[in-house]
């Protein structure tokens, strides 16, 4: 008899190098592992891509070309032109997610190994959030001083209300981090237990019911656990357009604090 | 000669905008705003919690950190959401004029 798998076990931590440095625990892990695959993927991609330019690209260059250009214009529509030498960071940010969301997303033809996703662990999301939000205090501060802090102080505020405004808008500042890492790691751990719970249903259907469970099984909840993949492809993309774009929204904040 | 090719390059670049503009706004930006709106609220409450929590924890004032703070953690979503909805309504205006906003 088949049971359904624990749902969360394919986010489970295992060390493949026991690794540690004063007390503290730095082992690679599987997390490690397919964060190293996602980032030697893409280097790989666009080396071999750009390998061989032409004028007319060939199929591998084009996609290269519309992945390059699909952030550059991302980036050019937000910040326009003071963004271009911002771009790299957001295209790393974002091909980065975007591998790591997606490689998580299929399995291995090998029993018993699975592939992880890196991203549906606060760890990782909030580490990269944690990073574009000091990148974006340090752009601040170096491009505009402490006009920077102008971002705290809304034109256009009456005087007697505007501290309070104030303690709102670094509230606002203060959450731009959690809502960033927490968005990207929910929705790529939720998506993948529900999927695994869906998924599940089927071979719990079949035990218990038999013959009829199967059917139903098959009928009605295969479709929805298809459907459900799409869906999840989708949201792989747009949680790493969504951080893309946040990204530039943010830094925009930075170049240009007064609203 | 260059130039020549350079002008109708950008004519049919012009062209091609004006087919694509009237479906911008439905490849995923709906979505993104929506995980935005979403995920900006709940955020700016947790931190208005998880502070108000603290200063508490700290000063021992058990109610009213968490109380001042969890108020100005939601006010802060609410207007995280609606900076984030006039953006978007301003955004195709912007667009257009390109540099007014």
């Amino acid at each position: 008899m088949m049971v359904a798998a624990d749902p969360m076990h394919q986010f489970h931590i295992s060390r493949l190098i026991p690794f540690e440095i004063g007390g503290w625990d730095l082992s690679f892990t599987n997390s490690s592992l397919w964060m190293v695959i996602g980032v030697l993927f893409v280097i790989g991609f666009f080396a071999f891509a750009t390998s061989k330019m032409d004028t007319i690209p060939s199929r591998l260059q084009s996609l290269a070309e519309i992945w390059y250009g699909f952030i550059d214009g991302m980036v050019r529509d937000v910040n326009h032109d003071d963004g271009k030498p911002f771009v790299p960071l957001v295209f790393t940010l974002f091909s980065f997610v975007f591998v790591a969301n997606l490689f998580g997303m299929f399995s291995l033809p090998l029993p018993g190994a699975h592939t992880f996703t890196p991203t549906s662990h606060v760890a990782v999301t909030g580490a990269l959030a944690l990073f574009t939000i000091g990148v974006v205090i340090v752009v601040g501060l170096w491009k505009n001083g402490f006009k920077f802090f102008k971002i705290f102080v809304p034109s256009g505020v009456p005087g007697y209300i505007l501290w309070f405004v104030m303690l709102i808008e670094i509230f606002s500042f203060l959450s731009r981090p959690i809502s960033l890492g927490m968005r990207l790691f929910a929705n790529m751990l939720g998506g993948h237990v529900a999927l695994k719970v869906f998924a599940g249903f089927i071979p719990s259907l079949a035990a218990g019911l038999g013959g009829l469970g199967m059917l139903m099984g098959g009928l009605l909840v295969m479709p929805m656990v298809v459907g459900i993949t799409a869906l999840e492809f989708l949201v792989a993309f747009l949680q790493a357009y969504v951080f893309a774009i946040l990204t530039c929204v943010y830094l925009n904040d930075a170049l240009h604090p007064g609203h | 000669m260059s130039d020549d090719l350079n002008k109708r390059i950008a004519e049919a670049q012009d062209k091609l905008a004006a087919q694509k503009r009237p479906r911008n706004g439905s490849d995923g930006k709906g979505w993104s705003t929506g995980y935005r709106m979403a995920s900006d609220f709940v955020a700016a409450i947790l931190v208005g919690a998880v502070l108000g929590w603290g200063i508490d924890a700290l000063f021992g004032t058990m109610p009213w950190g968490l109380i001042v703070c969890l108020t100005l953690g939601f006010s802060a979503g609410v207007r995280m959401i609606m900076r984030t909805a006039n953006e978007q309504a301003n955004a195709p205006a912007a667009e257009n004029e390109d540099e007014n906003a």
